[in-house]
């Protein structure tokens, strides 16, 4: 940033810790009166350095580390290393495996949209928001412990499967906490629609068109709320996407309303996709038939090889580079994050608005710090 | 478009440059490309061929083969094509152009690579430390003959 200002200029550091923020970051913005002339982020607060790590521990110890890029959406990165490591050792999960892991992925995205909903909210003084949708994420959160028996960092996926098979109960469990979650998402909807603040300070705050958007890199539901149907889900389909029904949900405005809205309306895909996994998942083994690879495979050597494996995780496309050379662990794997790219859009879209509206912006993008940190 | 005509395409406007252009399946591809190259390529990638959306930019230390490669994904929005296009390094003289101009986004991957591995990219818009501190600047600490903290594993870049 430009050291020398105008007489009427002045810099204001929001962070490394600021209750807007939702991570260490620090964003050094240039105030002209109230608006923003100029920004800078600054990252590196806690970075933890997953990609080192991961080159000196062996591919089953790695799924207890990749857990830890973003604990909200723990089981979509552990998806993605643990399809790496399938393509690279040729074996793919049994049916019943596949749609286990897309009932996880489901639930994870559900949560992590209920609190980056409720997060926005709190950024822009709207904190009962936040208490509403933390209520309705602490059960889902819930079901997800009855899978996996961990609310935060799992370590539930193997090569080749899952760890467990779904409890008792679970089908009937989950379908009544969906059920309520359908009614709640609808008083979400009409509590933004309804409620003069909200509107006023999102609708046209922080637009972002398509084509800026795409060139900025962005993925996910903030590249969606501009009217890209683009998801890897769809566009790249993995596990058993393909045999599932669901739209791509996208609006057009670009603004931080639209970004809310869309990632409401995944809510309620994500809910009807879980309902036709309950009705569609075949009894099964849970590993392939035959296969050495099982619950427990502390040593293994993966043939040598490379793989560029992506998933739709709640905030855009996640992709995992891995390299291996034939021994037991990683030789490389290149982490590629949704949020890094979302995150280095943020001053292009910060400039020119007001000091009040960067939370808005902010918070609108459902940051997760800790990944773009790896 | 499918893989075929991407790297028929690719290959018959770059004889040169590309090299090794193989597919790996029906939505990927991979290829080698010389380091002067790196930026003309990648504007023909965008323009030309769709492949607007760069995934990542990350660098691999192999050191046996005392060279670096810095490794590009390149994707779409609109097909579902991802290309891997590599550039390879000597060791010794860790130098590519920045893609900056062409993919925004490359900006913040290349710094980042430029801090853990010690890969210079000329004409990059602001080349310094991103995600580590700038008092570990040199240790390059994803090479493979890093050390540890305070170890430098070369000196000879900074």
């Amino acid at each position: 940033m430009e050291e020398r200002l105008e007489p009427d200029e002045m810099i204001v550091h929001l962070g490394p810790q600021h209750p807007m923020q939702p991570g260490p970051f620090r964003l050094n913005l240039r105030l002209k009166g109230e608006t923003v002339v100029d920004a800078d982020i600054e990252l590196g607060f806690i970075h933890k350095g997953i990609e080192k790590i991961l080159e000196n521990k062996t591919y089953l110890q790695g799924i207890t580390i990749v857990d830890r890029i973003c604990y909200l959406v723990a089981l979509v990165n552990e998806e993605c290393f643990v399809g790496c490591t399938e393509k690279l050792l040729g074996i793919e999960p049994p049916e019943r495996s596949q749609y286990i892991r897309v009932i996880l992925d489901e639930l994870t995205r559900i949560q992590s949209h209920l609190l980056g909903m409720g997060e926005f909210g709190e950024f822009i003084g709207f904190v009962s928001m936040f208490m509403y949708t933390v209520r309705e994420r602490e059960e889902v959160l819930s079901l997800i412990d009855m899978i996996t028996g961990a609310r935060i960092t799992h370590s539930y996926l193997k090569f080749g499967g899952v760890r467990d098979d779904l409890p008792d109960g679970f089908k009937e469990k989950a379908i009544s906490v969906l059920n309520k979650l359908k009614k709640s998402v609808d008083d979400f909807e009409e509590m933004f629609h309804t409620d003069r603040i909200y509107r006023e300070r999102t609708v046209g705050v922080g637009v972002l068109t398509a084509d800026v958007a795409k060139n900025l890199g962005v993925s996910g539901p903030a590249l969606r709320a501009t009217g890209v149907p683009f998801d890897i889900r769809k566009n790249e389909p993995y596990l058993v996407y393909k045999d599932l029904d669901f739209k791509v949900c996208t609006e057009t405005a670009g603004d931080c309303f639209a970004r809310v809205q869309v990632r409401l309306n995944e809510i309620r895909e994500s809910i009807y996709i879980l309902e036709q996994c309950f009705d569609q998942i075949p009894s099964g083994p849970l590993f392939p038939e035959g296969s050495l690879y099982g619950r427990r495979t502390p040593v293994m050597r993966v043939p040598a090889g490379e793989v560029f494996y992506r998933v739709e995780d709640p905030r855009g496309e996640m992709g995992m580079y891995m390299i291996s050379d034939g021994s037991d662990k990683p030789y490389r794997v290149k982490i590629r994050g949704p949020y890094y790219p979302t995150l280095q859009a943020l001053p292009p879209l910060i400039i020119g608005t007001t000091v009040a509206d960067v939370a808005a912006i902010s918070g609108s993008m459902d940051g997760c710090t800790s990944e773009a940190d790896r | 478009m499918d893989v075929t005509e991407i790297l028929k395409l690719l290959t018959g406007t770059f004889p040169e440059a590309i090299s090794e252009a193989a597919a790996e399946s029906e939505i990927r591809a991979r290829a080698y490309v010389g380091r002067e190259k790196v930026k003309e390529v990648c504007q023909y990638l965008k323009d030309s061929l769709q492949f607007d959306h760069l995934c990542s930019v990350c660098g691999v230390d192999y050191i046996k083969r005392n060279e670096f490669e810095v490794v590009y994904h390149i994707a779409s929005y609109n097909h579902p094509v991802v290309l891997t296009l590599k550039a390879r390094l000597p060791r010794e003289s860790p130098e590519i152009e920045s893609v900056v101009s062409v993919y925004w986004n490359a900006n913040w991957y290349e710094r980042e690579t430029y801090e853990l591995f010690g890969i210079l990219f000329k004409n990059h818009p602001n080349l310094k430390p991103l995600v580590l501190p700038e008092d570990m600047l040199g240790e390059w600490p994803l090479r493979k003959d890093y050390e540890g903290f305070p170890n430098k594993t070369a000196r000879n870049l900074v």
